[in-house]
């Protein structure tokens, strides 16, 4: 997970506050012009108009997943850590969090009217840090760690200073997450955590890491498990990158060998850190379906697909009409559901079941942009020829698949949305009540 | 062209609009009482009718204020279109208050719309418009019905349109013709000189259809004579998304029978809901409908000129499309989640289906409303 995750591409609102329904106070006023002020002083704006393509022009490569070379992925996050902190010094590091630790203590509204204004500017893509420790962690620990916790990190995290990851995942606990068998064992004033998690995106980047682990096998799987913030540079903490199949690693396995985290970094109550998961989990899937204005969000837009089918000589084909105004139907009508959930948001009500469905849309549209891409290309799709536009969208079409799987797979999120939002009976679960097993093989 | 809208309800005033026309529809027009009118000769309740222009004045909701109506939108109109598509409610309204007066006030015609718009607006006037002629195509220019000019606004048409909604029983039909200036609409009144108007066998026994005939029929000129392609397509933006509401409204009703059958219906011992085949179907309806929704919420507000809405020729050609192809596809998830008792006359799953499919082809189907879309963006 490193990229932001869009749902509408390109057709990007006009980045000022009176694009947004309830900007009219003048503090909204005034906080425009300071960010447009500091965005002028810091950042260079984009040329205007790049909203619509050129096919030929610009940059073309399209990737969700990067696959560059160690060095390369090591400057941009430098690069992000770096334009993260400039924007903290000047107040934009955490518009929304409290000023206690570091933030702004304003609205999502001013939140929103700053994305708005940065996506006008070329700054450096930030969703390493701000995807999963900012928008995830970060509100995790707000909840459910101690005070001295909270200062000592959450400043830190907003400066762009500590990356955090989700050590969640574990060979036999995907899905089912409660499943988790990393073992915390308390030991006076600290506790020794064991055991294997895996998937675990930016990893090798991070100071820090949120782990859900089992404290209590006796209790039944929901029970017994406890949520522990760990520094990632403690003994017994080893990363090895997975490569993913888009060529790139930017997940990791991540071995936990007897690693000593002080009590005080536990998050929640002992045994109730299944809570303390959901606190993350929910902030996962609210996060998921914003807009973004990366080269994601540029080539999956009726600007870049219309110029490409032009550019493919397409023009007059019925069939890759078809095909197109299908995609950019259902893109179009993705794009108008997620600008009504912000305005229910901006009109301080809180969103309904709309943002799973947009969680759904978004992975199924970008795999349907991308076949009809590949379609459209051709046989050049299979090789560099070196035509713009073309063997580029391999990056993007090998990156669908991680999005139906990621943050809760296609599957998981149906039972969601039939369990929770439209009150169907959950299927009768087998292992619920019962006292949790370690794995012993394959099987628990 | 934009209509101005002069009234916006709050959210609030909507809520009640949408209780008051549900709770008439669930008192007065129940299941077993379409079925009842389906099969009448009327075809529709004329009480039910007359209370939704009295009590409510549903009619009357987006006719402008200085035309005898409550001056609303289409935002408005689409919370009661989204009710009367639950219910599947016969009648003309569709035929008259969509496309009868949206055709009026498309064609800009003042002295038509002071004319006619207070009847159709008190639901004392039943219009409808005949575009479709014996290829049954949707078109906007082409028509073989040829309009001839007999002398000062005088007009007289012949040709044969078909698959007119309401055809029998309206007071007045808005006829697209061809003229030698280009196309055109125009106005002819029930029992006009040559008109010969008959029922057709419908799909949907909840919308009936017609077809008319003119021989040298009078006709007078609505709009100017020449205009008809744009007046047309200006009343499509409109026509479809109300259409939208419509869908998603009938769509929400087969996911909430649906939903309602899968936790009820007991095989192998437990609900068919907590069957994840069953559930996964539910949830891909639900999140179709969202989008749908989306679509037709976004539709609505495209046509009233909501200052943060996209163009209504983009918003309402997108909602056309998914919203069409949602219901279409919630109608038939729906009678296979209830398995055989699905399949039967007496379940309403069917009429819903029908009325899926109708709402789908009846201004041209997926082929095109797909077209229909990229060229509203110049594609
Ligand atoms: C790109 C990427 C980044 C990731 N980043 C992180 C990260 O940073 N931190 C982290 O902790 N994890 C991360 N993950 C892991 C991710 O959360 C899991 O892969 C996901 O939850 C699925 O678990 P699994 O891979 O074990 O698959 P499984 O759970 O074994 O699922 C396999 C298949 O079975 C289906 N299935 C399983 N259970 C059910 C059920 N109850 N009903 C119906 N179908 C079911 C699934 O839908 C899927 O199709 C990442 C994954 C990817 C692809």
């Amino acid at each position: 997970m490193t990229a932001s995750a869009p749902a509408t591409p390109a057709t990007p609102a006009s980045p000022t506050a009176s694009s947004s329904p309830t900007a009219s106070s003048s503090s909204i006023e005034a906080f425009v012009e300071e960010a447009s002020a500091f965005l002028d002083e810091h950042a260079t704006r984009r040329p205007t108009g790049t909203a619509r393509v050129v096919w030929g022009e610009g940059e073309d490569r399209i990737s969700y997943f990067g696959d560059e070379p160690p060095e390369v992925d090591k400057a941009k996050v430098d690069a992000a850590r770096a334009w993260q902190r400039t924007r903290h010094e000047h107040g934009f590091g955490w518009i929304t969090g409290p000023t206690e630790y570091g933030g702004r203590a304003l609205s999502p509204l001013h939140d929103l009217v700053y994305d708005q204004l940065e996506a006008g500017y070329d700054v450096p893509d930030t969703g390493v840090i701000s995807l999963i420790g900012l928008g995830m962690i970060g509100p995790t620990i707000l909840a459910h760690a101690r005070e001295e916790i909270k200062q000592r990190y959450l400043p830190a995290m907003f400066r762009g200073d500590a990356i955090a990851c989700q050590l969640f995942s574990e060979p036999g606990a995907g899905s089912d997450l409660a499943n988790v068998a990393t073992r915390a064992v308390r030991d006076g004033e600290e506790w020794v955590l064991n055991g294997q998690k895996v998937w675990t995106s930016v990893a090798h980047h991070a100071e820090l890491g949120m782990a859900v682990c089992r404290s209590d096998p006796s209790q039944p799987k929901h029970r017994g498990i406890t949520a522990f913030l760990v520094d990632m540079s403690l003994p017994g903490v080893e990363v090895r990158p997975l490569r993913q199949m888009t060529g790139g690693a930017e997940f990791n396995e991540v071995f936990l060998t007897d690693v000593r985290v002080p009590d005080d970094h536990r998050l929640g109550e002992v045994d109730d850190g299944w809570r303390v998961t959901m606190t993350t989990l929910m902030s996962e899937r609210a996060s998921v379906g914003g807009e973004g204005a990366g080269p994601v969000e540029r080539a999956v837009s009726r600007s870049y697909l219309t110029a490409m089918l032009e550019a493919m000589g397409l023009s007059r084909d019925a069939a890759a009409r078809r095909r197109l105004a299908e995609v950019l139907a259902d893109l179009t009508a993705t794009g108008y559901l997620n600008q009504q959930s912000l305005r229910t948001l901006l009109d301080g009500r809180a969103p309904g079941p709309e943002a799973s469905a947009s969680k759904l849309m978004f992975s199924h549209n970008l795999a349907a942009a991308s076949h009809l891409a590949a379609e459209m290309v051709g046989p050049r799709m299979i090789a560099e020829t070196g035509d713009w536009g073309t063997f580029s969208w391999n990056e993007l079409l090998l990156g669908t698949p991680a999005l139906r799987i990621l943050g809760g797979t296609e599957e998981i999120m149906k039972n969601i949305i039939g369990e929770r939002v439209l009150g169907l009976p959950k299927e009768p679960g087998t292992d619920t009540k019962a006292p949790f097993r370690a794995p012993t093989g394959e099987q628990s | 062209m934009t209509v101005t809208t002069t009234a916006i309800a709050g959210a609030e005033e909507l809520e009640d609009l949408r209780l008051s026309v549900r709770s008439l529809l669930a008192d007065k027009s129940d299941e077993s009482r379409v079925r009842e009118v389906m099969e009448s000769d009327l075809g529709y309740d004329a009480s039910v009718w007359r209370q939704l222009a009295d009590q409510v004045g549903v009619q009357s909701l987006a006719v402008p204020e200085h035309h005898g109506g409550a001056g609303f939108g289409q935002v408005e109109l689409g919370v009661a279109l989204r009710e009367l598509g639950r219910a599947l409610v016969p009648g003309p309204f569709f035929s008259s208050v969509v496309l009868g007066a949206g055709a009026l006030l498309a064609a800009q015609d003042e002295s038509a719309m002071a004319a006619h718009l207070p009847g159709i607006a008190a639901g004392t006037t039943l219009a409808t418009l005949a575009v479709i002629e014996t290829d049954g195509q949707w078109r906007t220019h082409g028509f073989t019905t040829r309009a001839r000019e007999d002398g000062e606004a005088s007009w007289t048409l012949d040709g044969e349109k078909s698959l007119v909604l309401d055809a029998v029983g309206a007071d007045l039909y808005v006829v697209a013709a061809d003229t030698p200036h280009g196309p055109g609409l125009f106005l002819v009144e029930s029992g006009a000189a040559g008109l010969e108007v008959t029922g057709l066998r419908a799909l949907d026994p909840t919308r009936r259809v017609g077809r008319l005939t003119l021989t040298g029929t009078p006709a007078a000129a609505l709009g100017r004579p020449g205009n008809g392609t744009a007046a047309l397509e200006h009343l499509l933006d409109r026509a479809t998304a109300a259409l939208a509401a419509e869908q998603v409204g009938a769509a929400r009703a087969c996911l909430e029978m649906s939903v309602a059958y899968a936790r009820q219906r007991v095989q192998f011992g437990r609900p068919i809901g907590s069957f994840q085949a069953v559930k996964h179907m539910c949830a891909d309806m639900f999140t179709r409908l969202e989008v749908a929704e989306a679509a037709a919420t976004e539709a609505a507000r495209a046509v009233d000129g909501l200052p943060d809405a996209p163009p209504a020729g983009e918003a309402a050609a997108v909602a056309h499309a998914v919203c069409s192809e949602a219901f279409m596809f919630i109608a038939q998830q729906t009678i296979q989640v209830h398995g055989g008792i699905g399949f039967t006359w007496e379940h309403p799953a069917h009429l819903y289906f029908r009325r899926a499919k109708v709402s789908q082809l009846m201004f041209g189907g997926p082929a095109v409303y797909y077209e229909r879309l990229l060229e509203r963006w110049g594609v």
